[in-house]
């Protein structure tokens, strides 16, 4: 899943998210749900983290079933024939919305957990033509982000070294955060274009992202060949 | 680019990717805390409702980068970057929150394109929220199957979520705006340019 160009990836696995929207059904749900942490753990994740990581969505299933569980609709609801053959039954309609948190959730995580993050904005600046100004200027966002997580750290040893308690996500803490931010943010445009950058220049690349073979492969699998089997199964 | 008054500078930009990132990582810590919420709710079937009490949160991006740099579409790229990163970051909602950032951008933009991108008040943050929140609660009916639900309770989940829109992107939006034009730092957009500031002292000085 590293390989394929994230672009395509992120194309893919869109429409198959929207294709399991369409169909309700709990076995489809828990399948995908399935092959996508299969797909994580052959692309080199830990068990024990990618569990840590699922684990709110595992609770947040839990919820969604029960919630479906008492509250379902009745018969009367307007729904389409499709849907009436599970609307009745409180205990698929549970499942059905569980599922389909895991499902998501999966899909999800197969997503960011295989995908370098500066090669996806460089190619969604390729293959989907973001604008420039956009491109870098999301790359010179997220690279101080490890600024802000230590600016957050400084503030609260701070707030320890002078006796007071605060809250992990107390106003305390994340005002100066914020003005941090913001500054910050200031000085890298004022950076980036006292060094030429207008987002109007033609730039070279050390090296293209490009499509290949494999990733046409991937966006026939998710785009025609999933929707397809999913339709023969299901009707 | 044109020299208009709205067209979008570096700054704009910049400003609105590291608002995305800042609002990502709340994104991120909120959607713990609403599970936590929605988990002790669960043997009351009530978990949906862990959601929409902090549901406004979503929605403060737009509010807040439309607040500081009102220009058209400031909203709506905001949150769709806010999403994007929070989705790189490993969110549990799948792949489909650019979708959802996407959608609750506009519900705001087209509430403070209605204003004329001209009010920037209480009352015109609020109803961005609140069309953010109309906006998503119409596609969740549809994604998360939400239809399945009893009529009542859906009313509930939707009233909620609008007091929660107030508060959030309302109220606090407005607040955090304000305070960070008194602080100077936003000073070149057009928030700070009416603001009274101090003086400013940097690091550097």
């Amino acid at each position: 899943m590293r390989s394929i160009n994230p672009a395509c990836k992120f194309a893919g696995l869109l429409v198959m998210t929207l294709v399991l929207a369409w169909w309700h059904d709990p076995v489809l749900n828990l399948a995908v749900f399935l092959m996508s942490v299969i797909l994580i753990l052959l692309s080199g994740t830990r068990v024990r983290s990618l569990f840590l990581m699922l684990s709110p969505i595992l609770l947040f299933a839990v919820g969604m079933f029960f919630t479906g569980y008492r509250f379902s609709a009745g018969g009367d609801m307007p729904v389409n024939e499709s849907t009436m053959l599970f609307a009745d039954s409180a205990f698929v309609n549970g499942m059905t919305l569980a599922s389909r948190v895991l499902a998501y959730g999966g899909v999800g995580y197969l997503f960011a957990l295989t995908t370098d993050r500066i090669l996806l904005v460089r190619s969604f600046h390729k293959q989907f033509h973001l604008p420039q100004v956009f491109a870098y200027g999301l790359l010179a966002a997220w690279g101080i982000l490890p600024h802000m997580i230590q600016e957050y750290k400084r503030t609260r040893a701070a707030f320890r070294a002078r006796g007071l308690r605060v809250f992990a996500v107390s106003p305390a803490l994340l005002a100066p955060l914020l003005v941090k931010s913001i500054r910050w943010s200031e000085e890298l445009a004022v950076a980036m274009e006292s060094k030429g950058f207008s987002g109007k220049e033609k730039r070279s690349e050390f090296e293209p992202v490009r499509v290949r073979k494999r990733d046409w492969v991937f966006l026939l699998v998710c785009c025609i060949l999933f929707p397809a089997a999913a339709a023969a199964v299901l009707m | 680019m044109s020299e208009s008054k709205n067209a979008w500078k570096l700054r704009d930009v910049i400003m609105m990717a590291v608002l995305g990132v800042v609002f990502a990582v709340v994104y991120m810590a909120v959607f713990y805390g609403g599970t936590a919420i929605s988990t002790a709710l669960t043997p009351f079937g009530l978990s949906a409702f862990g959601f929409e009490l902090i549901y406004g949160v979503w929605f403060m991006a737009a509010t807040l980068a439309a607040y500081i740099i009102r220009k058209p579409g400031a909203a709506l790229v905001t949150e769709i970057l806010a999403s994007a990163i929070e989705l790189l970051m490993g969110n549990s909602g799948g792949l489909t929150v650019v979708l959802t950032g996407l959608i609750q951008g506009l519900g705001a933009e087209l509430v403070f394109a209605a204003f004329r991108y001209k009010k920037w008040n209480f009352l015109s943050m609020s109803l961005a929220g609140m069309g953010s929140a109309v906006l998503i609660f119409c596609y969740e009916l549809y994604y998360l199957s939400y239809y399945l639900l009893a009529p009542g309770m859906l009313i509930a989940q939707l009233a909620v979520r609008f007091v929660s829109a107030i508060v959030f992107s309302g109220i606090i939006c407005k607040l955090a705006g304000d305070g960070l034009a008194k602080t100077g730092v936003v000073k070149s957009y057009a928030i700070g340019a009416s603001a009274k500031t101090g003086k400013i002292y940097d690091e550097e000085d």
